[in-house]
């Protein structure tokens, strides 16, 4: 049963790939300037090599045989090179997407710390006055531009208060050796004199970005779990375990939260492309060194072959992330499961 | 579980007075209603209302503050800019490209959704299969990405970016028109109809289309926030509106140089893009309670 679930999904998943990378691939062509430059990254080629490029890209054959080779170059590693650098995009993709990565998930878990418990209370105290501050604050986060949002707590808190720095990951003064990209694990797995004061700062630097980015998807929550939450509350099971005798806390917790809280983890999936795009924007005014800042600048530099293996990575990983979450939803909602 | 129900008038109200009537009782939302229409008609009436021409530069009223500051001028009543333009007929000319241009977007896409989606409703098999999961692929590229790819193709452009913040938006109308068409496919009046012998096209125009467009408001609404959202952010990365446009969030990118001067340059357009999407989403808030009481009453 399970793995015929499973199977189904790993079919499609292949399917959603394929089409993925003919998409990536068709911008080859959809993007202006020459084709060979677009998907070799060269600037200028001279004839003797355009001979030779042109053979091993397969541009002298059909399109599909182009999209096989397209294909094993992504496989290889074999990407693009940057416009702006001349390295290869995946490597300049794999030193920034860590940063996005790390800011992404922190916000994430804040959305699920804060969100979910204050989307239970305004449930639990509907139509009263806490359940009103609450969805009030909710629908505010949920309206407010993001970019508007980070300039107004930067003008107060950087500008006016000055707690926290405007830009960046780390003060230049502390230098730390790159493990795996991700600032904190690497502060804390570095042996520096200054490992604490770095510590500090690193965060002091989180703190602002976080916030921002965790804004949206924490309304989000709220409103969705306060949503699911009342609507289990109206079942006839919890009528039925509150007849049995039980108290409000155990009916809350046994029959109210297990199935509240299965369509939330469907939603922190559906809600990740959303924190892709918020991250982008966040990055470019923290100047966060991540993936969307790195892309923004590519669109202003005209650099097609990052925007190219951009598309492609972002998309898996979105694509990736919400089959994840499918998944998890169908293992621990068997009514999921057709 | 079912309760009777009781009808003690004679005339009983029609279900769009019962959802008007849920809905006036919510004072936010209705607030947000009449905010939604004054928006709307500073949209189309802008170039009839604005005091000052909002391109106009004037070199002698550069960062005039607003007139509620000591050094503020009473023609110019929220300030002027860096380049010395009324703020305030500038904001007012933004109200149609943020919010104007986002309302036929939004319509675009919800026109095309509805065609795509009712013709996926009502297919079954393969095909219909296939259709979705080339959607599901769609709704999981974010929208920046999705502009940043269009942008690159065609060029910076707010009309470039329009085109794809709809076809952002297209897969969750498609989706959604898709599934309410297949409840109402379920229910018994439906198979009244086809029992009656109504072809499938009659089922769609006369009996599965009138109870949609509640539905269809909703996600009206929903889509527009994220649409007035999206093209304001655009305009902020410059990858949507280009500079001199008064659209609200590349004001605010052009006035970032200024903003330890005039902090209100910044604060004001970002004001109304907050006010504009407030009121969205209060209006669609106020309508699914609204829905929700009256299934309940």
């Amino acid at each position: 049963m399970i793995f015929h679930y499973l199977m189904r999904r790993m079919f499609l998943l292949s399917f959603v790939f394929v089409a993925l990378t003919i998409f990536a691939f068709s911008l080859g062509y959809l993007f202006p300037g020459d084709v060979l430059s677009n998907f070799t990254g060269l600037r200028n080629i001279s004839p003797a090599d355009e001979i030779v490029l042109r053979q091993q890209l397969g541009l002298d054959q059909g399109y599909w045989q182009q999209y096989i080779y397209f294909n094993q170059r992504i496989l290889d590693g074999n990407w693009a090179l940057s416009f702006s650098s001349q390295q290869n995009v995946l490597d300049e993709i794999l030193n920034v997407m860590p940063a996005t990565l790390e800011l992404a998930s922190y916000a994430l878990l804040l959305s699920l710390l804060i969100g979910v418990p204050f989307g239970i209370i305004a449930a639990v105290r509907k139509d009263k006055w806490l359940d009103k501050l609450i969805s009030g604050f909710a629908l505010v986060g949920y309206s407010i531009p993001t970019f508007w949002w980070a300039l107004l707590l930067i003008m107060v808190f950087s500008l006016t208060l000055g707690w926290l720095p405007t830009s960046g990951r780390l003060s230049v003064l502390y230098e730390i050796p790159r493990l795996s990209g991700f600032m904190l694990p690497d502060i804390l797995g570095s042996d520096a004199p200054y490992r604490n004061e770095a510590l500090f700062d690193a965060i002091r630097h989180l703190l602002l970005p976080s916030l921002v980015l965790a804004t949206y998807p924490t309304t989000v929550m709220i409103r969705f779990t306060r949503e699911s939450m009342l609507d289990v509350l109206e079942q006839n099971y919890i009528k039925t375990a509150r007849a049995k005798g039980l108290t409000r806390l155990q009916v809350l917790y046994k029959h109210g939260l297990r199935n509240a809280l299965l369509p939330v983890t469907r939603q922190v999936g559906l809600q990740f492309s959303t924190l892709i795009t918020l991250a982008m924007i966040t990055e470019v005014i923290f100047s966060w060194p991540g993936i969307g800042r790195w892309l923004i600048d590519s669109i202003y530099q005209r650099n097609f072959p990052a925007i190219q293996g951009g598309v492609l990575v972002v998309s898996s990983l979105v694509i990736a992330v919400n089959m994840f979450t499918e998944i998890l939803h169908t293992l621990l909602n068997p009514l999921a499961r057709k | 579980m079912k309760k009777f129900r009781l009808y003690y008038e004679e005339y009983n109200k029609g279900p769009f007075r019962l959802l008007w009537k849920h809905f006036t009782q919510q004072h936010f939302a209705f607030f947000g209603f009449i905010a939604l229409l004054l928006l709307l008609l500073l949209a189309v009436l802008t170039p009839f209302l604005t005091p000052h021409d909002p391109y106009l530069q004037n070199s002698q009223l550069l960062l005039v503050p607003p007139s509620w500051q000591n050094s503020g001028l009473v023609s110019y009543p929220l300030g002027t800019d860096d380049l010395g333009r009324d703020l305030m007929s500038r904001l007012m000319a933004g109200t149609s490209y943020t919010f104007g241009l986002a309302i036929l977007a939004v319509l675009g896409s919800l026109i095309v959704g509805v065609i795509l989606g009712a013709l996926s409703g009502m297919s079954k098999g393969v095909k219909s299969s296939v259709f979705n999961h080339l959607l599901d692929l769609a709704l999981t590229i974010p929208s920046l990405l999705l502009a940043i790819v269009i942008v690159a193709v065609l060029g910076p452009g707010l009309l470039n970016t329009i085109w794809a913040i709809m076809l952002a938006l297209l897969p969750q109308f498609v989706h959604g028109v898709r599934n309410a068409i297949q409840q109402q496919l379920k229910q018994d009046y439906v198979t009244a109809y086809r029992l009656d012998g109504a072809s499938q096209r009659q089922l769609l125009l006369f009996v599965i289309f009138p109870n949609l467009w509640e539905q269809l408001v909703l996600m009206f609404t929903m889509a527009l926030s994220t649409a007035v959202l999206d093209i304001a952010a655009l305009g902020f990365l410059s990858i949507g509106a280009q500079s001199p446009t008064a659209e609200w969030g590349s004001m605010i990118s052009d006035s970032l140089d200024s903003i330890y001067l005039a902090p209100w340059t910044v604060a004001l357009p970002g004001l109304m893009i907050f006010i504009t999407v407030l009121a969205v989403n209060l209006v669609g808030d106020g309508i699914r309670v609204a829905i929700k009481k009256r299934r309940e009453n």
